[in-house]
């Protein structure tokens, strides 16, 4: 308990702290009590919610008797704070950790290599298509003042869907791929999340670290699938919730969590009503249902990138044709390279959606791989310059 | 008797799986490790990887020949942490250079050393309004030296928000904050862009060949204009040199870039969702309080006895054309002086100034630099009294 409430008030006092402090002065407020807090000017530690999970994975297991207390202190510090995914994740459980730590990593050419083209495919992720192709489209219309006409505010909200893609996937696989380069094995993070077929199959895609740990330490203890349905609903909404919550100290984070608590009910009641329905599960079902996962998901995206909820409805309102005469802010190139990446990403997703990186770089020419990460690398040297920060250090 | 533990997991009432049984698996720390390993593809590594770093080592050598045949060459970026390391160079009595690219380009550094017996350090920079850099040495309790600020109206009366006096705040922020790791990778990155030519950041980017590809826009689309392409090269102290490439006026890039400036510095018109008149009245406004931010900095300055100077550097062609159209001496130089009582050199008022001509219409060639800042070395001593 003590172990749980230190881990959690370091990371209430340096993330939560002002935005607690301004909602208490918002409500006093409403009760014309005029309260003036003092701000504090935290530094908010970089990866903070990553390694509070990593360090409480290890509390909760061991209390919940999974994992039996290490003896080293090396052990727990490495597990805690293990540097390639300690600011951005993947969140790694103790007890996938710790028990590689009972013997000397064993490096193999095969392995070291391997992580080697991981972290090539995580910085081209990052760097070539977060950065480079999509970032720019994304910034310009979530930071343009005006109304926005359709196709622009569609086009900068798909641009953000797949820079956080890149992104943060690609801060992942280069944390595996430098993992497996010192002789560790992390598990993956992402499961090429925009073909899932619903938003429980996107959670089991999207921030897999995430989703599972809320899952076990969370929404489980709640009561899981085990209690009535009402109850279920109200504990995927409040696992949610905190899972939004824990992405920033904001309302628009909240609201994100909420909508996609939302969804999730949702999509349990769509199950129940039509699971057996006999077009269920035909080709054309499916596509629609990913389609609509896929779009549902963009929409949670404007809340997330949003700076406020002014922003953020001003995007909607574009994206929703409010705006008759909206303006036209990005370039004809703009467009189709974001309309070139996004269709790309939909269409590998798709196709390796029950597959993994692994089985299709066995199966693939070995041609088709020795060009594919020639291509890569190049397109990283030819980027060059200053990359902007990973979008997840912040949180 | 039950535990003194279970019975307060009892009263916590959690639930059934924290109370579970580990599998074997599971509690093994001391044991042997989980059973799970990444799966490593059984393909030839050793041979892909040789074939690879053969490929990228030949595609970087090629790239590189290639952008130097068609005429680049190697120099730094300009960015905000070689600014940095210049800044920090600023002494209480240093001089320095602040303001846009044609205090940047069009002010030689030797000429001035000679003629002020100090040597400048630059601050200047492309497309940089150089009020952030005037208030944050004003702010500089330290600084009381001299300060010799250029004058393209367009940019110093840039209002907050706009690229260029974006560009001056970052600047002042990254020296404020710079990281030890972003000034290690300056340290690092600048032997590179020393000797290899395609490390441009401005131009040979994979975004910047990307922008090149001319694609025709919508009818009404609201985009940026395009910034011209490289014609100058910059070093350590950040002395931007034009290069000969651009130095004919009648020259293929010089023409090029004349016709991009054009755009760039017409007023861009009132955004669709602010009327007019109201949009106009921002802009007065803003030039207004620049006016009474740049006095009051100026101010601040010199009640620490430091000294400035502003300067109008030569400008041709239609560019000079457009100037003098959008941004009248009378409405923005004289009121400048006026309300900051600084001494101004306007290159017009000299006639050994005022017959130089810009290639590009905006910046002096390598050569006519120095000649410029020789010519102009003994009316920046009148002005400053030194």
């Amino acid at each position: 308990m003590a172990s749980v409430c230190m881990n959690l008030s370091m990371l209430g006092f340096f993330k939560y702290g002002n935005f607690l402090l301004e909602n208490f002065q918002w409500l006093l407020a409403r009760i014309d009590i005029i309260y003036h807090p003092p701000h504090l000017d935290i530094l908010l530690p970089v990866g903070i919610s990553f390694y509070t999970f990593h360090s409480l994975s290890y509390t909760l297991d061991i209390y919940r008797g999974v994992l039996q207390p290490t003896r080293s202190l090396r052990d727990f510090v490495l597990a805690v704070s293990f540097f390639p995914q300690l600011v951005a994740g993947p969140i790694v459980r103790a007890g996938d950790f710790l028990p590689q730590l009972v013997r000397a990593p064993r490096l193999r050419l095969g392995q070291v290599l391997w992580g080697l083209l991981l972290m090539t495919l995580g910085l081209f992720e990052k760097i070539v298509v977060a950065d480079t192709l999509l970032s720019g489209s994304a910034d310009r219309i979530f930071g343009y003042s005006g109304p926005l006409s359709a196709l622009d505010s569609w086009i900068g909200v798909l641009a953000f869907a797949g820079q956080i893609f890149f992104d943060f996937a690609g801060y992942s696989t280069c944390a595996i791929g430098a993992a497996l380069c010192l002789g560790f094995h992390l598990k993956d993070n992402f499961r090429f999340p925009y073909a899932a077929i619903g938003f429980s199959d996107f959670w089991r895609r999207w921030h897999i670290s995430l989703s599972t740990f809320l899952r076990d330490y969370l929404y489980i203890p709640l009561g899981g699938n085990q209690v009535r349905p009402l109850r279920a609903a109200i504990n995927l909404v409040i696992v949610m919730f905190l899972g939004g919550l824990w992405h920033g100290a904001a309302w628009t984070f909240v609201i994100w969590g909420l909508l996609h608590g939302s969804y999730l009910v949702i999509e349990r009641v769509v199950r129940v009503l039509f699971e057996n329905k006999p077009w269920a599960n035909n080709f054309a079902t499916r596509a629609l249902a990913g389609f609509a996962t896929y779009g549902a998901v963009c929409i949670a995206w404007v809340f997330f990138r949003a700076s406020d909820f002014t922003v953020a409805s001003r995007m909607l309102d574009g994206m929703f044709g409010r705006h008759a005469h909206g303006d036209a802010i990005l370039s004809t190139r703009e467009i189709l390279q974001v309309a070139i990446v996004t269709i790309c990403v939909i269409g590998v997703h798709w196709t390796l959606r029950d597959s993994n990186i692994e089985t299709a770089v066995t199966r693939l020419p070995r041609w088709v791989v020795t060009t594919t990460w020639a291509l890569m690398a190049c397109a990283i040297v030819l980027t060059q310059g200053n990359s902007n920060a990973f979008i997840y250090f912040q949180f | 008797m039950p535990s003194s533990t279970s019975s307060f997991k009892n009263r916590l009432r959690l639930p059934r799986l924290f109370f579970r049984q580990p599998t074997e698996a599971e509690s093994v720390h001391g044991g042997p490790p989980l059973e799970f390993e990444r799966p490593i593809p059984p393909i030839p590594w050793r041979g892909i990887t040789v074939i690879v770093a053969i490929i990228v080592i030949a595609a970087t050598t090629a790239w590189e020949i290639y952008c130097r045949s068609i005429g680049y060459g190697p120099t730094l970026n300009d960015n905000e942490d070689l600014w940095t390391l210049v800044r920090r160079k600023v002494e209480p009595e240093s001089i320095v250079i602040i303001g846009d690219s044609r205090g940047w380009y069009d002010l030689d550094l030797d000429e001035l050393q000679e003629a002020l017996g100090k040597r400048p350090l630059q601050l200047a920079g492309g497309g940089m309004c150089g009020y952030p850099v005037l208030a944050d040495l004003a702010n500089d309790n330290n600084f009381h030296g001299t300060v010799i600020c250029s004058i393209a109206p367009r940019l110093f009366f840039a209002p907050p928000g706009t690229p260029p006096f974006e560009r001056g705040e970052k600047v002042v922020k990254r020296f404020h904050n710079q990281t030890p790791a972003q000034r290690m990778s300056e340290y690092l990155a600048m032997p590179l862009e020393e000797h290899v030519a395609f490390l441009k950041q401005e131009e040979l980017t994979l975004d910047d060949l990307l922008k090149s590809i001319p694609i025709p826009n919508r009818p009404r689309a609201l985009v940026p204009p395009r910034l011209p392409p490289y014609f100058g090269t910059e070093d350590r102290e950040r002395r931007s040199r034009m290069i000969e490439a651009c130095a004919d006026p009648n020259g293929e890039l010089a023409r090029m870039i004349q016709k991009i400036w054009i755009p760039l510095f017409t007023p861009p018109p009132p955004p669709s969702y602010i009327p007019k008149e109201e949009f106009m009245a921002g802009i007065g406004k803003a030039i207004e309080q620049r006016f009474a931010d740049a006095a009051v900095a100026v101010e601040k300055l010199r009640a620490r006895g430091g000294k400035i100077v502003f300067v109008r550097l030569p400008v041709s062609g239609g560019l000079k054309q457009l100037e003098d159209q959008t941004t009248p001496r009378a409405k923005i130089w004289e009121p400048l002086l006026q309300r900051t009582n600084a001494p101004g050199i306007y290159f017009e008022d000299y006639p050994e100034l005022a017959g130089f001509n810009c290639p590009e219409w905006s910046h002096l060639s390598a050569g006519d630099s120095v000649e410029f800042t020789r010519r102009l070395a003994p009316h920046l001593r009148t002005a400053l009294k030194m």
